[in-house]
């Protein structure tokens, strides 16, 4: 698996589309000698909520921060191919990482607020990339995207007390607002309900579904009802190979490839 | 072909048994209702109603089994949110199992008539070509449930084709009991028994064709209801 | 795992009766064993602290002899408007001595007139010569004038006198004939015990009685003021950039190797390093709280720098990639996340070190810091020493009365770091609540 022929693999279903908003080819990555993704060929619809499915270790969530270059921060972690936003390769030399981030942003495993205020945290992204002019108009921006979270009424009166005082649900929900706030075009969910009680899952669940009317959104997850429910579109990862693409109804009910049958029903995992 | 539907080789071995059984239970109601059909085609020769009696407590039987089968696939769906082959098998279950209490239904219906018909006298005469009506629907049923046991998607194309035979017989009986009317009035009504009977045993290769249907959709994925035979193959070759 | 484990029975349940009891005890004994210890760390902490307060609560106070003395123009030879250089010309020793005689004419001998004397403070005639510059209206009228008892009369007033105490336990070198002033200054109430602010207000000085903490105190603030200065930028900027941007290799490694190796390294170490460097190469004078300052950041800085990394490394990456994700760079991931969350870590960090250098003296002593300086330092390039060292000196110091000088330094010592330490406490909670 080192550097003799470059392995190919061809993926099962549907990884193409017409107008795609980013565009992925021949992506490997490597941790020092260790291939983690081979060969990944997709395309990623505009506004549509795509799900990343696989066993623990099948490369989903690094296939997921090679999208922003979450990777970059990850010494020995190298990316090859094509991956493109729109027509721009984001692992061009001109490319400002910080810039792709605000295009590309993300939302993590564990709910991860700054231990700042609630104001404060969604008001990070408009500060740093210079949204706002004004007062007022930064107060609009949090007002918008707590309202579109579904927070603002929850939070209005207690914006300046510490956001690490709110929910595991409602935190999450914060660093969705935080992500939107700075109005990305894609979003990038890397098990963004894994640590939230199911309630709070439904709730998030319910977001990402409003979300696809504006946001392009990738989400990784465990839970396969989960990517069942969100999703209009699934990929199946396994040992670092993007297995299938289909739509997600099709995926659920009659996957094209073997192994993606065996990992839904529940024979691997 | 039939690796594809897979019972077995889940982690979690209980549901692996849960599937199990609801398979073996299927197959168990199955051959209850292919006892009714015997029954009631022996009651049909032999003008014994000591048959009839045995059809009506076995489609009893077979109603309970339904109603357990059902529970035990809602269970499933509860509990483990089955997807792809394993959703297909319970929804084409479920369904097929509705189609077999139909089955079986159909069969009490016509032993009632055989009943009606000894207890009235009718003459022999109304009950030609039942019989062998009767004998295709059975064969038909029985193969069909080899199919379902089996999962051959192939042999369950080709029986499809038996339906249209069910349904020739079948005009050719409602032909011949319509003779019978026209020879006498007072037969109408003895006819039209025999006539309902004959309709029973249609419906039941027509319900044969609908379990077949669910195999197809359970081990291919497609859902071949009210698709010409050459489109279903058409649709068969491609998935292949 | 074996169905016999589970056994039920009366063997079975024997046996785990016997399990649970024995571990029982276990707990309950391990329990006890750091009760002991405890109890014993403070018995030795309470035995410390008794011993010094119970030393050198007496340093606090000072017996002081009230005389009235007329300022006699002739005596002192001045005229009626003297100017200042008058005054200092004028022989205030011999005006002292001749009215100490003239109040004490008991006082017969020579030698009896030199022990009286010595009664006072040998500072005194200077004081008054002070009390007439200072206000020049007294010449020519009576003052009733505190004096400064010497340090021998003031620690047989302390311990001794009153007392029925048994040979051995007397302290004293006063004469009999001493003793008998003093009986006789007592019983006059002239003799009283005062809080003693010459302690607090002068430097050090050769007389106990006049020797006082304050060159100390502002030489460890100013010492201490160049070490904060110093290490706490550097010590922060390093830790910040081997935590956040180093690369892992094997450079990093041996630094951090070496940095973990200081801070292990003896404290006199640093003080030889200091003398070569600061003082023979730079040619830095010595005795300074600029090189006391240095020598003390060589030996802070890996303290500081350790425990700033610590803090750095708690702060949880969750942070970090939450700012990453939202696009801030590296530099502003640092400044707006990492660093306000482990600023109390690292304030923590710092002020024990502060501590530690407040309580160093063997690299002090290396640089000279060890001089008998009688002036208030005025800033980092005068001659000072430190609370520790002056500690040390007087520890050493062969009269009676230092003894409890020492302890009182001590105890002023240890309130300071009492006092930097709940700083740092309070500092945590502080930072650490709000969020």
């Amino acid at each position: 698996m080192l550097d003799t022929a470059k392995e190919t693999y061809q993926t099962a279903g549907e990884p193409f589309l017409d107008e795609p908003k980013m565009r992925v080819r021949n992506a490997d990555v490597f941790y020092a000698d260790k291939q983690a993704i081979f060969d990944v060929n997709i395309d990623i619809g505009k506004n549509e909520v795509i799900s990343m499915i696989g066993p623990s270790g099948c490369g989903k969530s690094t296939f997921l921060r090679c999208l922003n270059r979450m990777n970059d921060t990850i010494d020995i972690c190298r990316v090859t191919g094509e991956l493109f936003l729109e027509d721009q390769d984001i692992y061009d030399r001109s490319i400002d990482v910080v810039e792709l981030r605000a295009r590309v942003g993300m939302v993590f495993q564990k709910p991860n607020p700054f231990p700042k205020s609630i104001y404060e945290n969604v008001a990070y992204g408009a500060r740093i990339h210079g949204l706002t002019d004004t007062k007022v108009e930064l107060d609009e921006l949090i007002e918008k995207s707590l309202h579109r979270c579904g927070l603002w009424n929850e939070v209005k009166d207690r914006l300046e007390e510490p956001a690490t005082g709110l929910s595991g649900g409602q935190q999450q929900r914060l660093c969705i607002a935080r992500a939107i706030a700075v109005n990305p075009e894609v979003i990038l969910m890397d098990e963004p309900c894994s640590a939230l009680d199911p309630i709070a899952t439904a709730t998030v669940e319910e977001l990402i579904h409003e979300l696809s009317e504006n946001f392009t959104i990738c989400i990784v997850t465990h839970s396969m009802q989960q990517a069942a429910r969100v999703s209009s579109r699934t990929a199946y990862f396994h040992l670092g190979k993007l297995i299938e693409v289909n739509d997600t109804s099709k995926v659920f009910t009659n996957p094209e490839h073997q192994l993606t049958e065996e990992y839904i029903t529940g024979r691997i995992g | 072909m039939n690796e594809d539907v897979m019972v077995g080789g889940h982690i979690s071995r209980q549901y692996d048994e849960e599937l199990d059984e609801i398979r073996s239970r299927v197959l168990q109601m199955g051959g209850l209702v292919e006892t009714q059909m015997d029954k009631t085609l022996d009651a049909l020769r032999e003008d014994e109603s000591d048959h009839i009696v045995d059809v009506e407590k076995l489609d009893r039987k077979v109603n309970k089994m339904e109603m357990l089968i059902d529970e035990e696939c809602t269970q499933i769906l509860a509990k483990r949110q089955p997807a792809a082959g394993d959703l297909r098998l319970i929804i084409a279950t479920s369904k097929s199992v509705r189609d077999l209490e139909r089955i079986g239904d159909e069969a009490e219906r016509v032993a009632h008539m055989v009943r009606n018909a000894m207890d009235n006298q009718i003459s022999k005469k109304a009950f030609k070509g039942l019989l062998s009506l009767g004998e295709q629907t059975k064969e038909l049923l029985h193969k069909t449930l080899n199919v379902y046991a089996r999962m051959e998607t192939r042999k369950a194309v080709k029986l499809m084709r038996k339906d249209q035979e069910i349904d020739d017989e079948y005009s050719r009986v409602v032909l011949r009991l319509i003779e019978y009317m026209k020879k006498d009035p007072d037969n109408i009504s003895d006819a039209l028994d025999v006539m309902w009977a004959a309709r029973s045993l249609e419906r039941i290769g027509d319900h044969c064709i609908n379990i077949l249907e669910n195999v197809i959709y359970l081990v291919e994925g497609e859902d071949v209801r009210h698709t010409g035979i050459k489109e279903i193959k058409r649709q068969l070759s491609n998935s292949d | 795992m074996s169905t016999s484990t589970y056994n039920s029975g009366s063997d079975a349940d024997q046996r785990r009766a016997n399990r649970t009891k024995k571990r029982n005890a276990a707990e309950k004994r391990f329990q006890w064993y750091g009760r002991l210890s405890i109890a014993f760390g403070i018995a030795c902490v309470l035995y410390l602290f008794t011993d010094i307060i119970s030393k050198g609560i007496g340093a606090f106070t000072q017996t002081y002899i009230n005389v009235e003395i007329e300022f006699d123009r002739e005596m002192l030879r001045l005229g009626e408007a003297p100017t200042e250089k008058e005054i200092k010309a004028a022989s205030f020793n011999s005006f002292f001595k001749k009215t100490l005689r003239a109040k004490f004419p008991e006082a017969q001998s020579r030698r009896e007139k030199s022990q009286l004397y010595a009664m006072f403070s040998s500072d005194m005639p200077l004081i008054l010569r002070n009390m007439v510059i200072e206000a020049p209206s007294i010449l020519g009228t009576k003052q009733n004038v505190s004096m400064i008892a010497d340090d021998d009369f003031d620690t047989f007033f302390k311990h001794t006198y009153g007392r029925d105490l048994n040979a051995e336990d007397r302290i004293s070198r006063l004469s009999d004939f001493q003793e008998s002033i003093l009986g006789k200054l007592v019983d006059s109430g002239a003799v009283e015990k005062r809080f003693n602010t010459i302690f607090f207000t002068n430097a050090d000085s050769r007389e106990p009685e006049l020797a006082g903490i304050r060159g100390a105190i502002v030489g460890s603030i100013l010492t201490l003021l160049v070490t904060l200065i110093l290490s706490f930028p550097i010590a922060v900027a390093t830790a910040i950039y081997l935590e956040e941007f180093a690369p892992k290799n094997k450079i990093t490694d041996f630094i951090e190797v070496n940095i973990n190796n200081l801070a292990a390294v003896p404290s006199v170490i640093f003080g030889l390093l200091g003398l070569a460097m600061f003082i023979n190469v730079f040619g830095l004078p010595r005795s300074i709280p600029l090189v006391g300052g240095l020598v003390l950041t060589l030996m802070t800085l890996p303290t500081i720098i350790i425990s700033s990394r610590s803090a750095i490394k708690a702060v949880p990456p969750s942070i970090r990639e939450a700012a990453l994700g939202m696009g801030a760079s590296k530099v502003q991931t640092v400044m707006h996340h990492v660093l306000p969350s482990a600023m109390p870590g690292m304030l923590t960090g710092t002020i024990i070190g502060m501590a530690q250098a407040l309580g160093e003296t063997a690299p002090l002593l290396m640089i000279g810091m060890v001089a008998f300086i009688v002036d208030v330092p005025g800033g980092i390039s005068d001659p000072a020493t430190v609370l520790p060292v002056q500690i040390f000196l007087w520890s050493d110091s062969p009269e009676r009365a230092f003894v409890e000088k020492t302890s009182a330094a001590i105890m002023v010592l240890l309130t300071f770091l009492i006092i930097m330490n709940s700083l740092a406490v309070w500092l945590r909670k502080r930072l650490e609540r709000r969020w």
